[in-house]
């Protein structure tokens, strides 16, 4: 094989972890150009039904190796967001033009409306830090799919090319410091002042992720849910907020979070903010649960391929961890039950997930809505698994998991916040319960 | 400048670990369920003529591979990164190109037929080794045949107005500069490391991919389309008498101090 000269050899050594995993440096390693027999293709397929698809997982699983493995565990340390390696998902400088994955290509996205491949760039970069993810959900789904499909055409012209290109990062304010899970009990609300032929927007929105970079001034742009009528509690509209309006403001920096640190989250204040009618309004007035409904799938998606990329590392971790360590005359751990059973349980659910999260995406068309009962039903099960997956990574690596270096326990961190951001547990068992109920004596497929 | 070739070869994976079995003499190397991915210095080339492209409006960009059904995979990622268009020499399942079946020489003649057929090419830049083989004699045995220009190990590479090509060479012992005159034939350049970093093929270029040419061919008809012979081309020139992984690394002894190192590299006749 080729001689480690030393520049391949400094090439190699960007540090993933002690274990024996590859340290990929260059790219085009794909996943799919197996030598294989037709029985793997079945699945492969499944999680990268076209050639596009692969070729997308093959980029992003290489950037992710390159770049993001090896900055994960200091920004995570630091609770500080990689502004400059997260530009790099967008479209100018050579960057991979994932920001506007499913945007519009005339207005700078990629014009790829497609579920799978959201799953599959949400699987790749979890692998390495979920936080980084995050962020990368909050602002190219939260935001950019949503006004993708729910603004008009100067809206997009307006909007759509500073997000893409990576320029401007932002998100999306539904949340309330009284308000998560009963979403519409939310009290910020925006008044219309037909003088100024615009909107006064009051209120505080809480655990907006990109709500700020620094700490100091808000992120760019964002989109804001407010009531705009009291008749109805679905009486909310969606605004447009951007950075620098007068009277938006950061409230406070999230800090010491469990998990997700390398992610800004943020309470946003907003007093008096004017926003003109005509263009910063999304979608109708007291029309915005369209707009949410329109978006929320795609988002919990999204969130369950996290957590199929978090179980992944932790499966990959824990399996290589047993197979070098020696214990009881043994040469490996594989040979005692308690592990087999950790990893063999790990892996079948973590495939379970995979499939499910796959089969669904593939027939998601992002422009309906009205699947929720397996949107939901994905994210629930996926984000407790991925959360069960990297504990019991932990376990099998024993004191090693319980360290910083070795990846896993930052996994775990990172897992927990899936059963709660984006949709609560609780908030799915509501939701598809009341799909269930609709099915009304009808029984399941 | 009119058109570039980058022929382009697909590999075991740089980080797979290879297994070996030894049952199965030469064609002990595993290749079933194993990760295949471009060549990374072919890598290194495609990134160099899409940079050359740019600079030269009008250029083409052209990947060349010889291998399995999945080669288009790896010519794919190439388009994808900027090359215009693709050319596939399709061989059938079972050969190999890691040396056992196909050779530098029956790679070379198959692409000096093809730099032939193409006409008006300007330059040949290939990766200086594969890293399956590590032969490195597919871009001179080329320049050979051709009667071209060359120049390999690159770490530079200029464009002279003229049509010349001015190549910083890296050495074990230092760089020297060689200058690739203007001749009527294509320069031919083989690529090290420190050339590039290779680009990501975009996601909006991923997709441009799909809509770019690729011309597949069969190696038999190739061949024949060539006028070389076919049992030529397809026996190998050496013979693979044995593979084998190395051994297993010996334990190490640990010492206390410099003096006792000193001493035991003497023992052990090391050090005089």
């Amino acid at each position: 094989m080729h001689r480690l000269t030393p520049s391949v050899r400094r090439l190699a050594a960007a540090k993933c972890s002690k274990t024996k995993n590859s340290k990929r440096c260059f790219a085009s390693a794909s996943p799919t150009s197996w030598d294989a027999d037709e029985n793997t293709s079945s699945l492969t397929k499944l999680f990268n039904p076209t050639d596009d698809h692969a070729a997308l997982r093959e980029m992003v699983r290489t950037f992710t190796e390159r770049e993001v493995e090896p900055q994960a565990l200091e920004y995570n340390r630091s609770e500080t967001f990689n502004s400059s390696l997260f530009r790099k998902f967008g479209s100018e400088n050579g960057g991979l033009g994932i920001l506007g994955l499913t945007a519009p290509d005339d207005f700078g996205g990629t014009g790829l409306p497609d579920a799978t491949a959201v799953s599959i760039v949400h699987e790749e970069l979890s692998y390495s830090d979920p936080a980084l993810c995050l962020s990368y959900l909050a602002h190219s789904i939260l935001l950019v799919n949503n006004l993708a499909v729910n603004a008009n055409e100067d809206q997009l012209a307006r909007f759509m090319p500073g997000i893409c290109d990576g320029s401007k990062i932002g998100g999306m304010c539904m949340s309330e410091p009284n308000a998560g899970t009963d979403v519409l009990g939310m009290k910020s609300n925006a008044v219309y002042d037909s003088d100024r032929d615009g909107f006064i927007l009051n209120g505080t929105k809480m655990w907006i992720t990109n709500g700020t970079m620094t700490g100091k001034e808000t992120g760019d742009l964002f989109l804001v849910y407010a009531r705009t009528g009291t008749e109805k509690r679905s009486d909310i509209t969606q605004f447009v907020v951007e950075g620098g309006m007068e009277g938006f403001n950061v409230g406070q920096k999230i800090t010491d979070k469990l998990g997700m640190r390398a992610s800004p989250t943020a309470e946003l204040v907003f007093e008096n903010v004017f926003l003109p009618a005509k263009t910063h309004v999304v979608g109708d007035v007291n029309g915005a649960t369209l707009c949410m409904m329109r978006n929320l799938e795609i988002e919990r998606v999204a969130l369950a391929a996290m957590a199929v990329g978090i179980a992944r590392r932790s499966l990959d971790e824990m399996i290589a961890y047993a197979s070098d360590r020696p214990a009881f005359g043994k040469s490996s751990l594989f040979g005692f039950g308690q592990i087999q059973k950790h990893i063999s349980e790990s892996y079948a659910e973590y495939m379970a997930g995979k499939c499910y999260l796959y089969a669904m995406a593939n027939g998601l068309d992002l422009s309906t809505y009205g699947n929720g009962l397996d949107a939901d039903g994905v994210k629930l099960y996926c984000a407790t698994m991925t959360k069960n997956v990297a504990d019991r990574a932990i376990q099998v690596m024993g004191g090693y998991g319980y360290c910083g270096e070795y990846a896993v326990e930052r996994l775990w961190r990172d897992a927990k916040l899936l059963e709660i951001g984006g949709g609560t547990n609780e908030s799915h068992h509501k939701n598809m319960a009341r799909d269930l109920h609709k099915l009304d004596g009808n029984k399941l497929e | 400048m009119k058109k570039i070739l980058v022929p382009i070869k697909r590999v075991i994976d740089y980080a797979q670990k290879i297994r070996v079995d030894p049952t199965k003499g030469p064609q002990g190397v595993q290749l079933k369920n194993v990760k295949m991915s471009m060549n990374p210095f072919c890598e290194i080339a495609v990134e160099e003529a899409i940079q050359l492209k740019e600079q030269n409006k009008g250029a083409e960009v052209v990947a060349i591979s010889v291998g399995p059904k999945q080669c288009t995979e790896t010519i794919r990622t190439a388009l994808a990164m900027g090359a215009d268009r693709g050319i596939h020499i399709e061989t059938k399942p079972d050969v190999r190109g890691d040396y056992i079946d196909l050779q530098p020489w029956a790679i070379a003649s198959l692409l000096k037929g093809i730099v032939d057929k193409e006409d008006a090419v300007d330059l040949v830049l290939l990766g200086k080794q594969s890293i399956d083989s590590d032969c490195g004699q597919t871009g001179p045995l080329l320049a050979g045949l051709l009667n071209a220009p060359q120049a390999t190990f690159a770490a530079n590479i200029e464009r002279g107005d003229d049509g010349s090509f001015t190549v910083e060479r890296e050495t074990d012992t230092g760089t020297e500069t060689i200058k690739l005159n203007a001749s009527g034939k294509p320069a031919v350049i083989t690529c090290d490391l420190r050339l590039n970093t290779p680009r990501y093929p975009t996601m909006p270029n991923i997709m441009k991919a799909k809509k770019k040419p690729v011309e597949t061919i069969s190696l038999e008809d190739m061949v024949k389309e060539l006028g070389l012979d076919l049992d030529e081309v397809l026996t190998p020139k050496n013979e693979v008498v044995e593979v084998y992984e190395p051994p297993p690394r010996k334990e190490g002894e640990t010492v206390g101090s410099i003096d006792e190192l000193i001493g035991k590299l003497k023992e052990k006749g090391l050090v005089a």
